[in-house]
């Protein structure tokens, strides 16, 4: 059974196929559109996200709501914080 | 007649119009380039002209001197495309019959909450206007911190802001002012820059020349007054001088003719780089959206394939060429030493290549003469 997050989702970004730089990229454009509160949705197949995007959340201090992993790819559920 | 427009004349637009002049009899190819530019520029070297006196002007080669006999080059600007109609209009109004299209525009610099020409302490090396007010600035430096960083990702020569940073490094210590610098190295991502394998070995080399690197750090603003750098995640980096790259964008033509995506870039199959939704329209160079980087190289590798797929389509075959994203290009480390580049879209940067040696700095040194006398004219 795949975890389901019951998260209200305001912006959704599928980057599945893109390479480096491209998830991260399109997740931090989206932070910039979204209101503080908002979450963020991000599917990336893309490996190196699994530890780059937890440490970017980190840093910029928003909060990583989920990180679940799918078929083929990871989903990211973001909260922006400030 | 076979009517193809190439519109943009940097390096891509010209190596594809002059490719496709060699087989312009066999294949009956009537082929217009518009470029309202009377000149090309060769940009790679500006790493090296932000540290020394020679005259810019050697970077450039005038338009005639470029262009192949068979390729029409009509000096203006083209302001629309209509690909219902399969016409391109000129900035007089003009309009152009096309069969086959091939965007080459490049990628333009925005200027948006300051002019660096008016700014003493902010710069950039991506022009050569920018790069003489660097130059004219790192001459009279004595010490202080200089902070570098790019502005938007994608952005031209991944590589460049690092070899920059490595140049800058080897000029302090020439001038024995590296111990009353301090050089930062700010970026958005974990290493920095996009080609992995080789930013790892980039950030051990900085570690080691003493140059900071500040990872996940994506510009917001300047604070000009109080000469800090203001990152998205909320860092105030205080600099003495700041070297910022343009924010890149694509242009006003791709955006207004339905073309490009958010950023102005055109969403180009990777493989047949045939425009998205547009069998008859091709994209090189940095006004794709290619996911690789914005090089040269790139349209370098990636012209045969454009060539191939016009000749096939005009044959009444399937545009079944495909470019597998092969990229080499150099990363300097030294006045003496380069890195060498080698990756595609199955592999990634050859570990041969990753060890700073003489030999790729002497390719380095080499390929403003390759570029302008064959690469360009398409000569190979
Ligand atoms: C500092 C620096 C270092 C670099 N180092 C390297 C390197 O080591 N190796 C490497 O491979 N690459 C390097 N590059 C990148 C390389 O220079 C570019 O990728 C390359 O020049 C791109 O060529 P282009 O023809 O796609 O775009 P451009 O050179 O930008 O050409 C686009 C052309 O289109 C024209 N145009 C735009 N709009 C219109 C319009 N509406 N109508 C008609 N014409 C139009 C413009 O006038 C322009 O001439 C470097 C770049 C910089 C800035």
């Amino acid at each position: 059974m795949k975890k389901m997050s019951k998260e209200k989702i305001s912006i959704s970004i599928d980057a599945r196929g893109s390479h480096c730089p491209g998830p991260m990229m399109e997740l931090i454009k989206a932070i910039r559109q979204a209101e503080v509160g908002e979450i963020v949705e991000l599917l990336s197949s893309e490996e190196g996200s699994l530890s780059d995007i937890p440490a970017w959340i980190e840093k910029a201090k928003h909060e990583l709501v989920d990180m679940i992993k799918e078929d083929g790819y990871n989903r990211f559920l973001v909260r922006k914080t400030r | 007649m076979n009517k193809i427009i190439v519109i943009g004349g940097g390096f891509s637009g010209l190596t594809i119009a002059n490719k496709l002049a060699k087989k312009a009899r066999k294949y009956k190819l009537d082929i217009t380039l518009i470029e309202p530019k009377d000149h090309n520029f060769y940009e790679p070297d500006l790493i090296f002209y932000a540290f020394n006196n020679k005259k810019l002007s050697k970077l450039y080669k005038p338009m005639h001197k470029l262009v192949r006999k068979r390729v029409n080059h009509i000096g203006m600007r083209a302001k629309k495309v209509e690909t219902e109609k399969k016409k391109v209009i000129l900035e007089d109004g003009t309009e152009l019959d096309y069969d086959y299209l091939v965007l080459a525009t490049g990628v333009k610099y925005i200027e948006k909450d300051f002019k660096y020409s008016e700014q003493k302490h902010i710069h950039h090396f991506y022009s050569p206007p920018a790069t003489e007010k660097f130059r004219q600035m790192i001459k009279r430096f004595k010490g202080g911190t200089i902070v570098i960083s790019p502005s938007t990702v994608p952005y031209k020569c991944p590589p460049a802001p690092v070899e920059f940073t490595f140049m800058l490094d080897s000029y302090l210590k020439k001038r024995k002012l590296r111990d009353k610098a301090t050089i930062k190295f700010l970026y958005p991502l974990s290493v920095p820059f996009t080609v992995k394998e080789a930013a790892v070995v980039v950030a051990e080399m900085y570690k080691k020349r003493g140059i900071e690197f500040v990872p996940y750090c994506n510009y917001e603003k300047v604070d000009i007054e109080n000469k800090k750098f203001i990152s998205f995640e909320g860092e105030e980096i205080e600099y003495d001088e700041l070297v910022l790259l343009p924010i890149h964008e694509g242009q006003d033509i791709i955006k207004e003719s339905g073309l490009g995506d958010k950023e102005g870039y055109v969403p180009t199959d990777k493989f047949t780089l045939q425009v998205k939704g547009h069998p008859n329209i091709y994209a090189i160079g940095d006004c794709t959206d290619l996911p690789t980087s914005k090089a040269g190289a790139v349209s370098h590798y990636s012209a045969p394939t454009i060539v191939k797929n016009i000749i096939n389509q005009i044959k009444g075959k399937e545009a079944s060429a495909k470019y597998n994203g092969k990229t080499i290009c150099f990363l300097v480390t030294s006045y003496q030493k380069a890195m060498m580049l080698d990756f595609s879209y199955n592999h990634p940067s050859r570990k041969y290549g990753l060890i700073p040696m003489r030999i790729y700095m002497l390719f380095k040194r080499l390929f403003r003469f390759l570029y302008f006398h064959i690469l360009i004219k398409g000569i190979i």
